[in-house]
């Protein structure tokens, strides 16, 4: 549980490779609304059938990193019956970064088919 | 491992995660909160499956890893704003909006905010713009501040300044270095005719380059030139341009052709343009010769003002202290010895030295008494922003923890109460404009008003209201902005109630008021003097009847005494033809104001010199006076029509007289005349009247001496008084018809009532008294109104106590007592402290006050008694409504 990342992690995930895709999955993700924190960690974990697992040591320097270059927006939101929560949603930078990173992956993963001839059914 | 009721307190884990990171408070109490959350709840999902040791460990470790630490905590150091960011255009507008949006949300505090505060500027403004426009902005001319008189004034006669002889206006002239130009003039009424009809105006005779001063050109022809002033040199004339307007038609065909002035023909060589009346309201300006003829030389002739336009640099002191030599060497140097030693030499702006002290002094006082009301006001938006602040504090507190600095949360403190002060510059020009709309259609009507004065909203006048709402802003929001950035961020994220306390705003709301009460009892003693005064006024009984009574004057341009006599003679002949009059007077003025000191010689009196002479106020009457104005003798008879030339001269004396200057000695048949020379006539004693009111706050009852008309010589000026005769118009029409049939040339004027002729001579004081009491009764409701909520606001965060003390068994009256007090503690303190300080603005205002001291009792007592009532209501309200605090709901209420 100690690993900087990636708990039961398959061997061909790097860590380099998810550092470099967690901005674009929590923009993925907050592109459709607003989210906290902890139900980002849930969403990514079984979206990904647990192969990408984020835990706070990890996710909120990340939150806080994307806050700070404007690309999502953290508010605390009190709702009747709960405690409050910092709900970040997507920003207009946020969203053409993410428009930009979904072209640029769907290039990259066009590139790798092409070269590696991996088929999908 | 710290464990709270079973679960763990994951937020301190986070705290002491974080301790070495040092953050600023703010953003670790962020990063506690969301990360502590976050990890409880994983606790909670994780336990059922892995038991709660384990996740316990594995949470924990994740917390500690090095990413954490250096990601957040670097993240965050970098992030710390600097102060300069603060202050961005962008932060600010961010501030406006959030401001904006706030105020709306709480439409109380913006509404009773700026409508306070509108109140208090809006009343400075308008006290400041009839300053600017009647002190402070000075004539409409070129530079005019540097136009100066000399004035001379008689400190044992206030009001009244000594003129300098026409030949010591050249030595003046000749010697002096601080005026560019020096010359002198003086006022007169002339009778104008030489058209349809003849008219008394204001007349100005100026020396050559008097006109030249004010650096203004005539509209039509020139001024006066060194021709015009030459003893031999024919009548000259320059118009003003409601003269010309009125008797020219504004034809320009007019200059070169003649105007008679005092039966003489002048030839009109100039126009001035519109609303030129320099220096006295002037309608013509005649020249006035300085050619050294043998009388004037030795110091007789006309008498003058001396007036000027001082050099660019030369300040006022050092034109002072050149003109207090100079006339000490010209009194020395003249042949007699110098009666005028006593007089003070002033040299002073036109303006400072055309109003009179008294009312400077009033205007001035009134301005520091709307600073007052200015101030109360800006104490009740301190209290209201401040009441905002502790319902907010959980606000503030999430602002702070959010990373806004100390210095931000002040900003936007301020940032609101400078929102609701715009607004308040926005309304209270709007009050302004209207009390100046009213100022100015009250003194439209005004006696001889100040010719340059200009009441508007000048470009200055918003200046200063701009000055006033920043400082409106910053007295009133400052405070509640320092308290607001103390708040304990940790504190009120706990416990609202609690971090709120830590304002500790109770104690300073309660000084606020405590300064609000102080200085409305100030203002409204102040005001309860000037309404006492004014009621005084309207209730003084001046024991001669004022209603149904016309007026007129008529004024001879002759100086032949047999042909004056016979005009008068002639005028009581055919006035009684006037159509429906009853009673008739005509004498040398009415009763009340234009009566004339005398110098008064008791039979059997020694004086060493004319100041040992009492002074009485005179005046010439016919017998009709006693009949029109309903006055009585109380002792012996009136002036009787047998009473005539030739006759002997007979007085009738006031009781006041026989008072103050007969010491209680019987006056019937005593003898007096009136001056000090020794060869004017003696008048005998034949009665007593009461003592007439002489429609002025220096002296209203002072000794009068009533002669006959008809045994005066040398009277070339006459007033009429009637009963009935059918309206003012019509009457006045008669009477102008009767007088042009004894000679064309003399004009009928000032055809007015006698209540207006009463009303005259104290109008400015009661637009002014008026003006006083209205900030009176505004500071008055402010400041109720400021306890009020002060004391509503008191009780309701001491509604747990309240619901205690009332649970343990107080009654209702012991808790509203426990209110009461506080409120009666705060009431005596603020009119303790208020009440020095009104006495200081009631001494300032000692002169304008009529028929009360300024101990009066009754208006202490009664002040006394409305502020007590107001703060008594004010306290009560509220305390009411605590006693009837349910315990229960109290108790559960956090």
């Amino acid at each position: 549980m100690c690993g900087s990342h990636i708990s039961d992690s398959p061997p061909m995930l790097t860590d380099e490779l998810k550092k470099g895709s967690a901005e674009f999955l929590v923009l993925s993700l907050l592109d459709a609304e607003p989210r906290h924190g902890y139900e980002l960690q849930k969403l990514i974990e079984s979206r990904s059938a647990g192969v990408l697992v984020f835990h706070v040591a990890s996710l909120y320097p990340l939150l806080y990193r994307m806050e700070e270059r404007g690309l999502i927006l953290g508010r605390w939101v009190e709702k009747a019956g709960e405690r409050r929560r910092r709900y970040y949603r997507i920003t207009p930078a946020g969203r053409s970064a993410l428009e930009a990173q979904r072209t640029t992956w769907r290039e990259f993963v066009g590139a790798i088919n092409r070269v590696a001839g991996v088929r999908y059914a | 491992m710290r464990e709270r009721n079973g679960t763990f307190d994951w937020r301190s884990d986070v705290r002491a995660r974080l301790a070495g990171a040092k953050l600023r408070p703010e953003d670790e109490a962020q990063i506690v909160e969301e990360v502590g959350h976050h990890l409880e709840q994983q606790f909670e999902e994780m336990t059922p499956r892995v038991g709660q040791k384990a996740a316990r460990e594995a949470l924990l470790a994740q917390l500690h890893e090095r990413e954490f630490d250096q990601a957040v905590a670097g993240k965050r150091r970098r992030e710390a704003p600097s102060r300069a960011r603060v202050w961005t255009s962008s932060s600010i507008l961010q501030d406006i909006r959030y401001g904006l949006r706030s105020l709306r949300r709480s439409p109380g505090t913006l509404v009773a905010g700026s409508a306070a505060l509108a109140l208090g500027i809006g009343l400075t403004t308008m006290m400041f713009s009839v300053i600017y426009g009647l002190l402070i902005k000075g004539l409409p001319y070129d530079d005019p501040s540097r136009i100066a008189v000399v004035k001379f004034i008689d400190p044992t006669q206030p009001g009244v300044d000594a003129l300098v002889p026409l030949a010591d206006v050249t030595k003046y002239r000749t010697q002096q270095r601080s005026f560019e130009f020096l010359g002198g003039y003086s006022d007169a009424t002339v009778n104008v005719s030489g058209g349809d009809r003849p008219d008394r105006v204001q007349a100005s005779r100026v020396t050559r380059g008097v006109l030249d001063v004010a650096r203004v050109r005539p509209r039509l022809g020139r001024l006066f030139v060194e021709a015009d002033v030459a003893a031999d040199a024919p009548p000259t004339a320059v118009l003003s341009y409601a003269l010309w307007r009125d008797r020219f038609a504004a034809d320009s065909s007019a200059l070169g052709t003649t105007l008679r002035v005092d039966g003489r023909p002048h030839t009109i060589v100039g126009v001035m343009p519109p609303g030129f009346e320099f220096p006295a309201s002037t309608r013509v300006w005649l020249p006035l010769p300085t050619d050294p003829a043998p009388a004037q030389a030795a110091g007789g002739g006309p008498v003058v003002s001396l007036i000027g336009r001082l050099r660019p640099d030369v300040p006022y002191d050092n034109a002072n202290a050149e003109f207090k030599e100079l006339a000490r060497q010209i009194a020395a140097a003249r042949p007699v010895a110098d009666t005028n030693s006593h007089l003070r030499i002033a040299v002073l702006p036109f303006v400072r030295a055309s109003v009179n002290p008294r009312f400077f002094t009033l205007l001035y006082a009134m301005l520091g008494a709307v600073f007052l009301v200015l101030l109360v006001a800006c104490a009740n938006v301190t209290n209201l922003l401040l009441d905002r602040a502790v319902n907010r504090s959980r606000e503030i507190g999430i602002r702070t923890a959010l990373g806004a600095s100390r210095l931000a949360v002040m900003r936007q403190s301020l940032v609101e109460s400078g929102i609701l002060a715009i607004i308040a510059a926005c309304l209270g020009m709007a009050i302004a404009q209207l009390g100046i709309t009213l100022f100015n259609r009250a003194v439209a009507g005004a006696p001889g008003p100040m010719f340059w004065m200009d009441v508007r909203l000048h470009p200055p006048v918003l200046a200063f209201v701009v000055a006033v709402a920043i400082a409106a802003s910053l007295v009133s929001g400052l405070l509640p902005a320092i308290q607001s950035s103390r708040l304990d961020v940790a504190a009120i994220l706990k416990d609202e109630s609690h971090g709120a306390s830590s304002l500790r705003v109770g104690r300073l709301s309660r000084a606020i008021v405590v300064v609000q009460i102080a200085v409305s009892s100030a203002v409204l003693l102040a005001s309860g003097f000037i309404t006492r005064t004014i009621v005084e006024l309207r209730n003084v009984d001046p024991r001669f009847d004022t209603r149904g009574i016309t007026t007129a004057h008529v004024t001879l341009a002759t100086r032949d005494t047999s042909r004056q006599r016979a005009f008068f003679e002639a005028l009581a002949r055919d006035v009684e033809k006037l159509p429906g009059h009853e009673d008739l007077y005509v004498g040398a003025g009415l009763p009340g104001t234009g009566w004339i000191a005398h110098h008064i010689t008791v039979e059997g009196q020694t004086y060493r010199g004319d100041r040992d002479h009492p002074i009485a106020r005179t005046l010439s009457v016919t017998p009709g006076f006693f009949q029109t104005f309903g006055v009585r003798v109380v002792r012996g008879r009136t002036i009787a029509a047998g009473d005539r030339a030739g006759t002997e001269g007979v007085a009738v004396v006031s009781e006041s007289y026989a008072r103050r200057v007969l010491k209680g000695r019987d006056p019937i048949g005593g003898r007096l005349r009136v001056s000090s020379a020794p060869d004017a006539p003696w008048l005998t004693v034949v009665g007593v009247i009461p003592t007439l009111f002489a429609s002025t706050f220096d002296d209203p009852w002072p000794p009068e001496v009533l002669t006959s008309f008809s045994q005066q010589t040398g009277v070339a000026s006459a007033a009429l008084a009637f009963r009935g005769g059918g309206d003012g118009a019509s009457a006045a029409a008669a009477l102008r018809k009767i007088v042009a049939a004894i000679d064309p040339e003399v004009p009928v004027y000032g055809v007015q009532s006698m209540t207006d002729v009463m009303a005259q001579p104290l109008f400015l004081f009661d637009v002014f008294a008026s003006m006083f009491v209205v900030f009176g009764v505004v500071a008055l409701a402010l400041s109720a109104i400021g306890l009020y909520a002060v004391m509503t606001f008191s009780v309701s965060r001491r509604a747990r106590e309240m619901g205690i003390r009332l649970a343990l068994g107080a009654t209702a009256g012991a808790v509203l007592r426990l209110i009461a007090r506080q409120g009666a503690r705060q009431t005596a303190l603020g009119m303790a402290i208020g009440f020095s300080l009104g006495m200081l603005l009631v001494r300032a205002i000692a002169a304008s006050l009529f028929g009360v001291r300024p101990n009066d009792p009754i208006v202490l007592v009664v002040v006394a008694a409305v502020l007590g009532g107001s703060a008594t209501i004010a306290c009560v309200v509220p305390a009411r409504r605590a006693t009837r605090v349910d315990p229960v709901v109290a108790l559960r209420s956090e």
